[in-house]
């Protein structure tokens, strides 16, 4: 029955304008057809009147033409709502005082959490989820968020660069919570779904049942936040959601590879509420922290692998878990295929990782000269005592560049930029290495700068 | 299609119908002001779907005919016009043209084929009841005070019209609050309808300075406000309303006298202390004379006042001053009746030997 008025719905799609289309017969369905005496639902009487004086010839022969046979069309009111999601129906129990104080706990007959309502993966939980000192700290918040979702730390904003862990974490507090309380309306969502939803939303005329599905979730979590840049309505609807919610103390969880005060265009009023009850941060892993992680999915995998063979790994990746995993991957694999140890693959130099694959062609007047024209200083201005704050930090980039790429001593360092003594080198690249792990601006510019370099 | 009008009236009409015309609508022509002159009756409508409202504006000449133009910008150009002015509206084909003394313009219109037809309620099968209007717009503003504006409660967001032992009465709540006003005491026919808030606040919108008596009509699905010129068409909210009956709580136990003004005065103060935390003021009384509001806010200090009063028992309540405020301030008596117990019992505010209004709010626990 439905099928029937799908088909004969595009078929009215194509004759009249898409405003009429979606202002009249958004929501409308068949409730009956007996012998041919077909009933349509409609929003409220005001549809009724419209439909039936404008739009009954081309419903009639739309619904012809699906070859069903029709002899006569009436129009009944039916809430939306009450033909495809059952209303809660509000009982006196519903006013007493349980519920408001507890308005999270509810009760929900029909909801079977699978994977497409909450958009969660069940592959992450916080067992197979690494703790090191890296993560501690956010880790430990989203256990006390498990434990009381919408108190402590509500709204959760998680930050870190990308392949840290943070989808993976929000998607294992989610579900975490699920599983202690599978009644709970959980929704994950990447933001850039949240907009284009949001738009089509707009589009169809279905505002309000956007606004609905988000408004009575229990916990919402946000990831990858920092594209909302530019989606400005987007932003404006995620805003009043998100306040929305959170004056119901419902756990808003959020995602970003940055400060929301980093992030471009980003309201000032949001940006501070998303960090109201503080930013946690995903930092990069530690040698030991990473050589943990290894071992951990070694475990998952049940692969054999030596612990040199890790630890190889370990210091050799510096980019992020992702890449981490990947890189482990791959030589696992290969192992298997040319029937090598890993180890020994390692030390025969068929895999080499990361650095290892670069040329080493570059000298440090290449480097100063690529850091400064990025900058857009001359190589003069930036090996200059200058103390513009521009200047410095690109002074500084040079020196940790000229470290880590070149693995200069810093003496040497300290004549290559200009410098009076080894220990402002030292105190240079130790700020930039301790920025690196927070400031993911800085750690693009290095990227990019370290393409430029060995391009 | 031609009208000829003072520019006071017709400003004022435009002002009131185009609010709900000024919107989003995706349809484009539900921003428009349906103008219609069918023998020399002027009508101007807007709708958006869920309610609609028609002005009959009475004029000094016209000729028939039907057209729609954008709302925002008639209305914006009419009510910018010198007081006193007399604006002629006609309309060629699609141009219509806006003339009062030496100010002239002309407005794109569109034809009004596209305009939706509007409901109608049939007078002969409706259910329909008369109120003064005073005595109609202090009832529902007490009212829809307790109404929600949670959307995925729909029920709670209408005022429920509800005869109930030959009375008409309006009710509201949102689960934390309600409000019940008697609106007639004597009625013949049944109704038990959930009118939409925000219709209800068109409607009192509309209460004009001379219009004397609101005439309210039920059908199935909709309902319609008669006052004076105006005229409200709204659709009803199509779900069950909860037995707001049960939640009244009868033998609270204790049962006190307030003075309106004073009342207000010291939740306020106590009020500015709670600002910071969730709002909530304690009420405290102790016999035989003392009933005290105080609110603890650590960073900010506490307050505590007293209230004298003749009191016969110990109780103690927490609850939301917000609410409390707004109950007060509800009431168009100075003398209020307040009746609680400790704990978790809903309290409940009446005018003194008089229950015609009633308020209750839920108390906040520890």
């Amino acid at each position: 029955m439905y099928d029937v008025w799908k088909n004969a719905l595009a078929e009215i799609e194509q004759q009249i304008s898409p405003a009429n289309f979606s202002t009249w017969f958004q929501g409308t369905s068949i409730i009956s057809n007996t012998d041919g005496h077909i009933v349509i639902g409609v929003k409220n009487s005001f549809y009724v009147k419209q439909l039936r004086n404008r739009y009954l010839n081309i419903i009639t022969t739309a619904l012809r033409n699906t070859n069903l046979e029709v002899n006569s069309i009436d129009f009944e009111v039916q809430t939306k709502v009450k033909s495809k999601v059952r209303p809660r129906e509000v009982t006196a129990s519903d006013l007493s005082l349980k519920t408001h104080l507890t308005s999270r706990k509810r009760p929900s007959p029909t909801q079977q959490s699978s994977n497409q309502e909450t958009g969660l993966n069940q592959k992450y939980t916080l067992d197979n989820f690494v703790i090191g000192s890296n993560n501690d700290l956010a880790v430990s918040a989203a256990r006390s968020i498990i434990d009381s979702p919408g108190e402590r730390y509500n709204p959760f904003f998680l930050y870190g660069g990308p392949g840290l862990g943070k989808t993976h974490l929000v998607q294992a507090i989610g579900n975490e919570l699920l599983r202690k309380d599978p009644s709970l309306k959980i929704f994950y969502t990447p933001i850039a779904h949240f907009y284009s939803d949001f738009i089509d939303s707009v589009r169809l005329g279905k505002g309000n049942e956007f606004n609905l599905k988000f408004r009575k979730l229990d916990v919402l979590i946000i990831d990858d936040f920092q594209l909302i840049v530019g989606k400005e309505k987007s932003q404006e609807e995620f805003f009043n959601i998100f306040n929305d919610l959170y004056q119901l103390n419902k756990q808003i969880i959020v995602t970003s590879d940055r400060l929301p005060s980093q992030i471009k265009s980003v309201d000032e009023r949001l940006a501070s509420r998303l960090t109201w009850a503080g930013a946690f941060d995903l930092q990069l892993p530690k040698f030991e922290d990473k050589c943990a992680i290894l071992r951990a999915k070694a475990e998952l995998m049940g692969a054999n692998i030596e612990p040199e063979a890790i630890e190889y790994i370990a210091e050799n990746v510096n980019t992020n878990i992702r890449d981490l995993e990947g890189e482990f991957s791959t030589i696992l694999l290969m192992s298997e295929v040319r029937g090598l140890t890993p180890l020994e693959l390692i030390k025969n130099g068929s895999v080499s990782v990361n650095k290892a694959t670069r040329p080493h062609s570059v000298n440090s007047k290449q480097i100063v000269d690529k850091v400064a024209r990025y900058f857009q200083l001359t190589p003069k201005e930036m090996c200059s005592k200058s103390r513009v704050s521009n200047i410095k930090t690109a002074r500084q980039i040079t020196m940790y560049l000229l470290s880590k790429e070149l693995g200069l001593s810093t003496t040497k360092i300290a004549t290559e930029v200009g410098v009076k003594d080894h220990t402002t080198v030292m105190h240079g690249i130790k700020k930039i290495d301790q920025d690196l792990r927070l400031n993911f601006i800085l750690r693009d510019q290095i990227a990019e700068i370290k393409e430029k370099i060995y391009d | 299609m031609k009208i000829q009008v003072t520019q006071d009236k017709l400003a004022k009409a435009l002002t009131n119908i185009s609010r709900i015309a000024i919107g989003k609508a995706t349809l484009p022509i539900l921003n428009n002001i349906l103008i219609r002159v069918d023998n020399k009756k002027v009508s101007l409508i807007t709708t958006n779907l869920d309610m609609a409202i028609i002005d009959f504006l009475p004029v000094s000449s016209s000729e028939d005919g039907v057209i729609t133009v954008p709302a925002k910008l008639l209305t914006e150009f009419i009510s910018n016009l010198p007081k006193g002015e007399v604006v002629e509206i006609s309309a060629k084909d699609t141009k219509v043209t806006v003339k009062a003394g030496k100010y002239s313009s002309t407005i794109n219109g569109t034809i009004a084929d596209d305009f939706p037809d509007l409901p109608e309620i049939d007078d002969k099968t409706a259910v329909t009841y008369k109120i003064g209007i005073e005595e109609f717009k202090n009832s529902i503003s007490q009212v829809i005070i307790a109404a929600s504006n949670d959307l995925t409660r729909p029920a709670l967001t209408g005022v429920y019209f509800d005869t109930n032992d030959n009375s008409l009465f309006a009710v509201s709540t949102d689960g934390y609050r309600l409000a019940k006003k008697e609106l007639i005491d004597k009625v013949e026919s049944e109704v038990k309808a959930i009118v939409p808030a925000n219709s209800l606040h068109e409607v009192l919108r509309s209460i004009g300075e001379d219009t004397e008596e609101v005439e309210i009509s039920f059908n199935d699905d909709l309902v319609r406000f008669r006052l004076g010129e105006v005229e409200i068409i709204s659709k009803l909210i199509d779900a069950s309303y909860p037995n707001y009956q049960a939640l009244i709580p009868k033998d609270n136990e204790i049962t006190l006298d307030l003075d309106q003004e004073e009342a207000i005065r010291t939740t306020k103060l106590a009020a500015l202390f709670a600002r910071s935390v969730d709002g909530s003021i304690i009420c405290e009384t102790k016999a035989p004379d003392t009933l005290s509001i105080r609110s603890v806010a650590n960073e900010f200090g506490e307050n505590d006042s007293e209230i004298k009063t003749e009191v016969t028992k110990d109780c103690i309540t927490r609850l939301n001053s917000r609410f409390f405020i707004a109950a007060l301030n509800a009431f168009d008596t100075p003398n209020i009746t307040m009746e609680f117990s400790s704990g978790v019992k809903p309290i409940v505010l009446h005018g003194k030997n008089d229950t015609k209004y009633i308020h209750i709010i839920m108390p906040l626990s520890k």
